[in-house]
């Protein structure tokens, strides 16, 4: 601090810590704390204060459709078929798809044709801030169990979901008042990560199923396993654990590349061309990385260059669907991001003595031991540095799988997490899923820096 | 360890940039000798260097080593060991470790390298050091760590590239009575390279003077010095007063040359002719001060008067044609200048005339 008092005066170090507690905050804490908060919280609508809601919503809307049906022109009633319950949509029904029939009126012998929200107008409804346990809202809350019935006579309906608006009026000022006391708090969207969800796989397929590497490692570590004749499989986790290992690997393909090149960039060429490797190396990144992506696909596609050029030469008659293997989406990764490993490896190395190198030599050492012993020893700080921003871009990976896989194959957790917000709009659950991945990659990450033994003062040195 | 011979025969090299570092050239360097190359920067001394211990290949002419073509093989695989200008020391390696290095390279198993290393070490009276990495060590300890790593594979020729270039004056004079103790001790061929003059006299058997990408004379310190072969020779080994000027008379084994400051005789080892062109050399030490008649008298005019310590140096301007002259006088008081002016005579033996040629850059062009 005295120093940069001394170096850049008062008005400008002012500046620069206000602009540093600015950045920590704005960009680091805040964004993290309120992730944490979300994370830690219940969804709303899973709340069984919102059930209670929605069933004075779903009551009040019945009532108003069903008055329809006490006129005596009732062709005019089905318009209002189409109205959705503000509450309602959101609700996942648990009790089988609560699609709408078009069509189907009177088919029953009821007296009006089917409504959504009198057939969601029940006491008898699953809570779903429990997804382990079979809950219903009648039981737990001692209601009665009241339920508009298609068969009744209209205006016996209109009584009931009457009765049933102000049961969930008083449930949901009841559940709300007390909710209100009680800490919001919970580990449950955590949890969903390992919910497992039933993998519904025919008797036959089983056995072959069972037998691939990766469905036996999920056994082995408790993400997939069978109950009750079914499989069941943890997918949180699953896929969490596939995107992980596949960054890992990632990161081993791009060291195994980026080696030798740094190393001959570095230490193994003429100046002069060591201008044409570097302007190879960074022509491609001055593209946009997505169009780096859409490239790839021109290529993999079924009618892409490589399907194109084995169909003329006659190798294969039908298409390789490159789109559906993992390893064309790892490969597209570690494309994208081996710049990130050369650099930092290219820096350390160009640090090297290459007399250190023409010694060992002269010392009798072969290649193998001049890199085991002394390009790498000294390396080691940028290989590690290369290694942590390999492998967190690949785990964070989006775009590649996204473009390259184009949902036929499982997905990359980081669209999970996408999923979780923009899709299925639960962002608790996938503010949950993105703390936890970031702080599974960080312990990663925390776990090879230890056993590489980098320090963080090597990454200082990585530019130097 | 036994020292072996190195010979090389009309070894030139050529680089891809059609630069010729060095001109076909033969050399012997004798079993268990200390052989200095001696040279300014870029006379291709570093080059021969390099193409002894293989990281550079020969265009021309063979290396042989005890006997043995050495064409084609890799460093690793001759019996060199190459110290280098800044000694490329394994920073991450503990001294103990990096003796021990080109053992390890062989195959050697732990215990027994560490023990070898060990013993080396203590040869370079650095066994209290072997857990320190190299770092922690002072400058002249780095000079023998590099030393016992190069004695640790055994090698029949040690090649030094100017590994002293580093060290202050007290050290680098510390360390040449060293490299010659063990030298001695251990018999191995020694070849040095450098461009230090008194290095190369203090600690030779022989020394090859080098310019240009050939080798002007071989010889022993003392030839060289009281010898010069060539005009390069005589100036760049040790200071020296060169003044040129026609070869007037020859007369059994010296000649009268005609200069800016007159006639002066010197020895004409080269049997000059009569009419030649020539340069005279005599060296500042063999100038002394006369009051009498002596031959090769010269009347000067005292410019300044540098005290080295153990002598001083006077810098002189002829009276006649105006030639700056050099002369070193032991410091014992008394030679004062009457006046500023001064009469100064030297030996006709203790000089020489050679034909014109390249001289060395001395430190005042190269200043300016």
């Amino acid at each position: 601090m005295k120093s940069l008092l001394r170096s850049y005066g008062r008005g400008l170090t002012a500046l620069f810590v206000v602009a540093v507690l600015a950045w920590a905050l704005v960009l680091i804490l805040l964004p993290q704390l309120t992730m944490l908060e979300r994370a830690l919280v219940s969804p709303k609508r899973s709340l069984d204060s919102s059930l209670a809601l929605t069933l004075r919503r779903d009551a009040a809307t019945c009532i108003n459709v069903l008055q329809g049906y006490l006129d005596p022109a009732p062709e005019a009633a089905p318009q209002t078929l189409a109205v959705p319950s503000p509450g309602g949509m959101a609700v996942p029904s648990m009790g089988g798809m609560a699609v709408p029939s078009m069509g189907g009126a009177t088919a029953t012998g009821a007296l009006r044709p089917y409504i959504l929200q009198c057939d969601r107008a029940d006491t008898h409804k699953r809570l779903v801030s429990d997804p382990e346990r079979t809950l219903y809202l009648d039981e737990v809350f001692s209601l009665p169990r009241l339920a508009v019935r298609e068969t009744d006579p209209i205006p016996k309906q209109i009584e009931t979901a009457a009765q049933l608006q102000t049961i969930g009026a008083d449930l949901y000022t009841r559940l709300l008042a007390e909710e209100a006391t009680r800490s919001p708090y919970t580990l449950a969207n955590f949890g969903t990560l390992l919910a497992p969800r039933l993998i519904p796989i025919p008797e036959d397929r089983r056995a072959a199923e069972a037998a691939s590497i990766e469905n036996r490692l999920y056994t082995l570590v408790g993400a997939r396993y069978q109950a009750d004749g079914q499989i069941y499989e943890r997918i949180g986790l699953t896929i969490l654990l596939r995107t992980l290992a596949f960054a890992v690997a990632v990161t081993v393909l791009a060291l195994f590349v980026c080696y030798p090149i740094a190393y001959r960039v570095a230490l193994a060429s003429r100046p002069e061309q060591v201008v044409w490797l570097m302007l190879g190396l960074i022509i491609p990144y001055a593209i946009v990385e997505l169009m780096r992506i859409y490239a790839w696909t021109t290529i993999i596609d079924n009618q892409g260059v490589i399907n194109s050029i084995l169909i003329w030469l006659g190798a294969i008659t039908e298409p390789i669907p490159f789109n559906r293997y993992p390893a064309t989406v790892f490969a597209v990764i570690a494309y994208t991001y081996v710049l990130f490993m050369v650099f930092p490896m290219l820096n350390v190395m160009s640090t090297l003595d290459r007399n250190q190198i023409e010694a060992a030599r002269d010392l009798g050492a072969r290649t193998w031991r001049v890199h085991t012993r002394i390009v790498i020893p000294h390396a080691k700080p940028g290989i590690a540095v290369g290694c942590i921003a390999t492998f967190m871009l690949a785990a964070g990976a989006f775009s590649v799988p996204r473009i390259i896989s184009r949902g036929l194959q499982s997905e990359w957790f980081s669209q999970t997490i996408y999923n979780k917000f923009f899709e299925s709009e639960n962002s608790n659950a996938g503010a949950a899923y993105s703390l936890a991945y970031t702080f599974i990659c960080f312990g990663i990450v925390a776990a090879f820096m230890y056993a590489t033994r980098t320090r963080l003062k090597d990454f200082a040195q990585v530019n130097r | 360890m036994r020292g072996k011979d190195v010979v090389l025969s009309r070894v030139g090299i050529t680089y891809p940039n059609g630069f010729t570092a060095v001109h076909p050239t033969d050399v012997t360097v004798k079993a268990g000798e200390f052989f200095s190359i001696l040279g300014p920067s870029g006379c291709g001394k570093t080059t021969i260097l390099r193409a002894v211990s293989g990281f550079v290949q020969p265009t021309e002419g063979r290396v042989l080593i005890g006997g043995e073509d050495q064409a084609g093989k890799p460093p690793n695989q001759r019996p060199t060991a190459l110290i280098f200008q800044n000694l490329a020391l394994f920073p991450l390696m503990s001294v103990r470790e990096n003796v021990a290095f080109g053992l390890e390279a062989r195959g050697m198993p732990r215990r027994q390298r560490e023990a070898r290393a060990d013993e080396l070490l203590s040869l370079v009276a650095l066994a209290d050091q072997a857990a320190k990495k190299p770092t922690e060590l002072s400058g002249g300890q780095r000079q023998r760590v590099a030393i016992a790593r190069a004695l640790a594979v055994e090698p029949a020729v040690l090649l030094l590239d100017e590994p002293l270039s580093a060290l202050d004056l007290k050290l680098r004079q510390h360390m040449r009575a060293e490299l010659r103790a063990i030298q001695r001790e251990v018999g191995v061929t020694f070849i040095y390279i450098t461009h230090d003059q008194s290095e190369a006299l203090t600690m030779s058997d022989r020394i090859a003077v080098m310019n240009a990408g050939r080798i002007e004379q071989v010889g022993t310190g003392d030839e060289v010095y009281a010898n010069p072969a060539s005009a390069f020779a005589a100036s760049f080994v040790g200071e020296v007063n060169t003044l040129p000027g026609k070869v007037d008379a020859v007369a059994d084994g010296h000649v009268r040359v005609a200069t800016a400051l007159g006639g002066l005789t010197c020895r004409n080892p080269q049997s000059l002719a009569p009419g030649a062109d020539c340069l005279l050399f005599v060296r500042p030490e063999a100038l002394l001060p006369v009051v009498g008649p002596a031959p090769n008298r010269i009347e000067t005019r005292l410019l300044r008067r540098d005290l080295e310590g153990p002598f001083v140096s006077l810098h002189l301007q002829s009276v006649a044609g105006g030639v700056p002259l050099v002369m070193q006088q032991p410091n014992r008081g008394g030679i004062e200048a009457q006046d500023g002016m001064m009469a100064v005579a030297f030996d006709p033996a203790e000089a020489l005339a050679l034909p014109p040629g390249a001289l060395a850059r001395t430190g005042v062009e190269e200043a300016a």
